[in-house]
């Protein structure tokens, strides 16, 4: 069962609220919204030319079997990608942007891998980077928490810190 | 009456699947998208539920279920969060109208729909009948929140009684509407629940009551510390053991900034703990500690860690002497960010070994809200289960 992903059906107010663990798709210029990013790490996707647009919000790089897969940042965005592609959009034009992957504490459990925060940055390249996804903005790693908001009309990232305020990737 | 992590587990999907069915409903109903936000198993006592309702001063609607399953559920509002449903719901009514009939009535009417879906999913779980009363609407300040809940929960040897509480926090309307779906089950009921899920490894509910205990011992420990060291009158206004889904985690705080600090915990059990506070708080924590002078940043932050310091050992040291073992904590991290993005890094490295967590929150605050502190503890699973195993009435 997939306790916290959201099937989510066109959203009548024009936002779509995806959790933790989560990720939607819209078709129809919906703001896909999410927050509380710390080490997790959005993907935003965006096709220009059907404005089919995607947010994934994933906890950890790899997933293991049988476990959530919209947790994890390899089959969240495989997913993600799927359910883009169902509604018309095509790898070919998807664009990405991503944002969060941030080491906000010193934890002990860290070992020789680095945080989970840049392994989930480096797990979202390579998954990316295997469907021809490019990357062409990000604001990743640093020490801080982000919640974002992808304009599905535009491809716009809003990216917003408690330090910094909002910025639009 | 024994409980496990895998029933807790059942429960959890349960809980969540008929809150989605729940919000479905609502959604078709009132054509405003409705969210799950958070599923919760939590365990307290029937003072804590009691508190928290008319400290929110909420206003509810309560359906019985009876049959198969034995209990109450209760769709509970913040006065403006009702107002604004009935708003949504027929458009142009005056919610505060001398006698409200009709806000009351459409609000009745939402909670029947909802609650309805929801124990149907129990129900059909348990391939049982479960017959539902009519819904009564609560919004008396006579009347005790949960005088009509029955439902009678368990003791644990002291005077107070501990009652299992399902509860989800859902949201609508780009969260404009906010409000919680509660079922509390009778104890025999949750034995029915844990029966059909099968209870191996499963520990005494006692033990969770025992624990549970003990967090409001050191949650009372720790307001008394925060009193000590600032003269500010504080008392704990609710302190509680849940069971959640590890992604639940982060997504029960908002994404309001807040200031505190971070420490890891070690022993039995390990994990982590969050004392944070929003930023009128931190600002009268930092100026109590610091009277009359004024604070550079590098002053507050550390004003913040010492309070940090003395809540974190205020709220620990009871467990190592109940548990009879040793707690040893790190020096606190100061943290100035977005609440859900604090804790987010905390449940993000327990969701590497487990799927669900025990979340522990207390919140301490002063009766005019000067002041506010909020405490996570998010202790590691399978210790916490050898923790509790220590609190077993054989043990």
């Amino acid at each position: 069962m997939q306790v916290y992903t959201t099937d989510t059906p066109a959203a009548r107010s024009g936002r779509i609220k995806v959790g933790i663990a989560d990720f939607a798709v819209s078709s129809d210029e919906s703001t896909l919204t999410t927050s509380g990013l710390g080490s997790c790490i959005g993907v935003a996707l965006y096709d220009p030319e059907t404005g089919v647009s995607g947010l994934a919000h994933a906890m950890l790089p790899e997933a293991d079997d049988g476990s959530e897969p919209a947790k994890f940042v390899d089959t969240g965005v495989e997913l993600l990608i799927a359910e883009m592609q169902a509604v018309g959009a095509d790898t070919d034009r998807i664009v990405a942007k991503i944002a969060g992957g941030s080491t906000m504490f010193d934890f002990t459990s860290a070992d020789g891998d680095g945080s989970i925060g840049d392994r989930n940055v480096a797990a979202t390249r390579t998954t990316l980077d295997g469907f021809g996804i490019d990357v062409v903005a990000e604001d990743v790693g640093g020490s801080h928490g982000r919640s974002l908001e992808l304009d599905s009309e535009t491809g716009d990232l809003r990216v917003r810190s408690a330090k910094s305020g909002t910025h639009v990737l | 009456m024994n409980l496990d992590v895998r029933s807790l587990r059942t429960f959890s999907r349960l809980a969540h699947s008929g809150a989605e069915k729940a919000a479905g409903s609502l959604t078709t109903l009132a054509g405003i998208d409705t969210y799950v936000n958070v599923t919760k198993v939590e365990l307290g006592t029937k003072s804590d539920v009691e508190n928290e309702f008319a400290e929110r001063d909420l206003v509810s609607v309560h359906i019985g279920f009876s049959g198969g399953l034995d209990g109450h559920t209760v769709l509970a509002f913040s006065p403006e969060s009702a107002e604004r449903l009935v708003d949504a719901l027929m458009p142009g009514i005056d919610a505060t109208d001398a006698d409200g009939e009709l806000a009351e009535s459409s609000l009745k009417e939402v909670a029947n729909i909802m609650l309805g879906g929801f124990i149907d999913g129990w129900a059909d779980y348990l391939d049982t009948t479960v017959d539902i009363t009519t819904p009564t609407y609560v919004d008396d300040e006579n009347d005790g929140p949960l005088d009509r809940v029955d439902a009678e929960g368990f003791e644990n040897g002291g005077d107070d009684e501990h009652v299992l509480v399902f509860r989800n926090q859902l949201e609508a309307a780009d969260n404009a509407i906010e409000f919680d779906l509660y079922m509390v089950p009778t104890a025999a009921s949750i034995g029915t629940i844990v029966e059909a899920s099968g209870d191996d490894g499963a520990l005494p509910v006692e033990s969770f009551a025992a624990f549970s205990e003990m967090i409001n011992d050191g949650a009372t420990q720790a307001s008394e510390d925060i009193t000590a060291m600032t003269g500010i009158d504080t008392t704990v206004e609710v302190s509680r053991l849940s069971f959640v889904p590890i992604e639940g985690v982060p997504m029960s705080l908002t994404d309001a900034v807040r200031r505190g600090v971070v420490l890891e915990f070690s022993g039995t059990p390990s994990g982590y703990i969050a004392i944070l506070f929003d930023e009128p708080s931190a600002e009268n924590i930092a100026s109590s500690l610091l009277p009359g002078m004024e604070g550079d940043e590098a002053m507050r932050q550390s004003a913040i860690q010492e309070i940090g310091n003395i809540t974190t050992s205020g709220f620990l040291d009871g467990w190592a002497n109940a548990l009879e073992t040793t707690i040893d904590i790190s020096p606190p991290k100061h943290v100035h960010d977005i609440g859900s993005a604090i804790i987010d890094p905390l449940a993000t490295d327990l969701a590497q070994s487990q799927e669900y967590a025990f979340l522990i929150d207390s919140t301490i605050r002063t009766d005019d809200d000067e002041f506010t502190c909020d405490i996570y503890a998010l202790p590691d699973e399978t210790e916490l289960r050898k923790a509790l195993k220590q609190l077993s009435p054989a043990a």
